[in-house]
């Protein structure tokens, strides 16, 4: 390698393009050094500290979204700047100071260690940022794998519950199979692609995105390479939870602290589609010809499966969960659409932005009805609850409703969004199972909403003395929040103009 | 002397890769479980070495070191919870450890 080479590696590494990423791995640093410094009375502001510092870099990617990086890849073609990375910067963040929220709800009332949850959620936050912007496959490993491992440790965080470390357990094991299957689908890329010579002498190979797609070009048949496409495409598969991937989800999903399972509904989700599109759009879009029908059947069965098995569910947690994996089978809709309506990838954000905003306000209803084994929490808890806390059934009901894509809340939009997306890229079959599987989404996210706002029947004679369900009063701040994600989620779905030019129009 | 062509390696590699899946599926024992996750990660990375030995690029190479690093915090991680999974519940045997339930 000449020195020119060598000084133009060393010119592109522009950490400033990564400030957003530097800053949340600094926080989290500084919690732990804030931790050790404050005296144990003040500690209880370290989680405002967290919550802050994110604001802060939320607002700073916000303020600076047009950079001049935009187009630009960066640290020798690890990292490439672009408006969707941009959105899902701002996604990231804003989900991760969502489920610090939840944090300072939920973890006080245990014994468990608090400082070192919010740091574990800063780095998975910033890894996911790097990830939605890779452009080389190393990066995009070492990316997906800190996130994995931090996501480990979270949903084990309730360490004397046996049901959390089950859950943990199995998420280990899942996880790391998923991840193995991926590196060993990396590894066949990076063996058929081979040694590519470019211009001035600069040596390519497979782990570039860009290299692997002008091979995938060039080669289309090639069976080392289609293997290895099709291997890490699975790996992708297990982290969004699509069909046949989808086992660990209602497990782990009951078994981890609500605002881990919030975190994995929606951060999780988000940055496997972040990949998925990432993936489909450059390195595989030689590929559609496989890859079309594949996802399509993928697609089909986790819409149904999803669905189905989510109507006999009385357990809310794992209800979440397995409408979760509804919800993906939408998401990948649109994802196949993006092969030939370029606008579909936009509308995979927007619909994870209403996602975002309305499971965002279910989680924080639940993480206020929930005692201390969080995992045991069936829907006979909401009992009454229009009664005793009417707010709260409120924004459980807009925040449901959404889900469900009741117009005219924004889950509305999102869906129709990318129903016509897929219209337009001429899935009319897929289109029809999505449709039936809405029609049965209805069921179960109003049996939740009658739960909570019908007194359920009861003999008189029964000797079954109705627990009180532990409930707590909001705070105002905790009242501030989830009025203002049911707040947003009804003016988007009456106003979704600035949002969808904001992410389509781009 | 006899010398082995690039076919042997992936052929070899991707052996070790199967044993290591079947492993996960079929093994019994969590601890066993976790040993063939690792076998599955070393198999890659003999596939790796060889391709990047035959390609002649030394990325292969670097991105092992990714990789060790990797599993290691992977296994330090995963080793921990079932150690506290053993001490809450006396037992690393899978079908045992299904109290999440409808």
């Amino acid at each position: 390698m000449s020195l020119e080479l060598l000084k133009a590696a060393a010119d592109s590494n522009q950490w400033w393009a990564l400030a957003p990423e530097v800053m949340l791995a600094c926080a989290a640093l500084a919690l732990l050094v804030l931790e050790l410094v404050l005296p144990r009375a003040e500690h209880h502001k370290i989680p405002l500290f967290a919550i802050a510092a994110q604001a802060i870099v939320l607002v700073g990617v916000f303020l600076n979204f047009d950079t001049n990086w935009l187009g630009e890849s960066t640290f020798g073609g690890l990292i490439r700047h672009s408006n969707w990375g941009q959105i899902a910067r701002v996604f990231f963040v804003l989900s991760s100071l969502l489920v610090c929220f939840l944090a300072t709800v939920c973890l006080p009332r245990t014994r468990m260690p608090r400082v070192e949850f919010y740091h574990t959620v800063l780095v998975v936050t910033a890894a996911m940022m790097l990830l939605a912007q890779s452009d080389h496959f190393v990066m995009f490993f070492v990316a997906l794998e800190t996130v994995t491992v931090g996501l480990y440790i979270l949903v084990s965080y309730f360490r004397d519950n046996p049901l959390t470390l089950e859950a943990g357990l199995k998420y280990l094991v899942m996880g790391a199979l998923s991840s193995a299957i991926m590196l060993f689908g990396i590894v066949l890329l990076y063996g058929a692609v081979g040694r590519v010579e470019g211009a001035n002498g600069a040596i390519h190979t497979g782990f570039e995105f860009g290299t692997a797609a002008a091979f995938l070009q060039a080669h289309p048949d090639n069976f080392l390479a289609v293997a290895g496409a099709l291997l890490v495409l699975s790996g992708v598969a297990f982290k969004i939870g699509a069909f046949p991937f989808q086992i660990w989800v209602p497990d782990v999903y009951q078994g981890a602290p609500t605002p881990v399972t919030a975190f994995l509904a929606v951060s999780s989700k988000a940055a496997g589609f972040a990949v998925l599109l990432l993936l489909v759009r450059n390195v595989f879009a030689p590929l559609q010809s496989v890859l079309v029908p594949v996802l399509s059947l993928m697609a089909g069965a986790t819409i149904l499966f999803g669905n189905l098995s989510a109507l006999t569910q009385r357990n809310a947690k794992r209800l979440m969960g397995l409408s979760g994996i509804s919800h993906a089978g939408y998401l990948l809709l649109g994802v196949i659409a993006s092969f030939t309506v370029p606008w579909a990838g936009g509308a995979v954000w927007f619909y994870l932005f209403t996602y975002l905003l309305a499971t965002m306000a279910v989680f924080g209803v639940m993480a206020y009805c929930t005692g201390e084994n969080d995992a045991d929490h069936e829907l006979d808890t909401y009992d009454r609850l229009s009664r005793d806390r009417p707010f709260l059934a409120a924004v459980l009901a807009i925040g449901l409703g959404s889900l469900a894509g009741i117009p005219p809340l924004a889950g509305f939009l999102g869906k129709l969004i990318l129903f016509i997306a897929a219209f337009q890229a001429h899935l009319y079959t897929l289109l029809a199972v999505a449709i039936v599987g809405v029609v049965l989404s209805i069921y179960y996210y109003f049996g939740w909403i009658k739960a909570a706002f019908f007194e359920s029947w009861r003999p008189a004679f029964s000797t079954e003395t109705a627990t009180a369900a532990p409930r707590t009063t909001p705070s105002l701040f905790g009242t501030l929040t989830l009025a203002l994600l049911a707040v947003a989620t009804v003016v988007l779905g009456f106003f979704p103009g600035p949002l969808t030019s904001w992410l389509i129009g781009k | 002397m006899l010398h082995a062509g690039l076919e042997q390696y992936v052929l070899v590699s991707a052996l070790l890769f199967a044993l290591g899946f079947f492993g996960v599926l079929l093994r019994k024992n969590t601890l066993v479980i976790y040993m063939c996750l690792e076998l599955m990660l070393v198999a890659s990375t003999l596939a790796l070495v060889a391709f990047s030995r035959f390609n002649g690029t030394m990325d292969g190479n670097v991105f092992v070191f990714f990789i060790l690093t990797i599993a290691a915090a992977e296994v330090a991680v995963g080793l921990a919870i079932i150690v506290a999974l053993f001490r809450q519940r006396h037992t690393v045997q899978v079908e045992e450890l299904n109290h999440l339930k409808n």
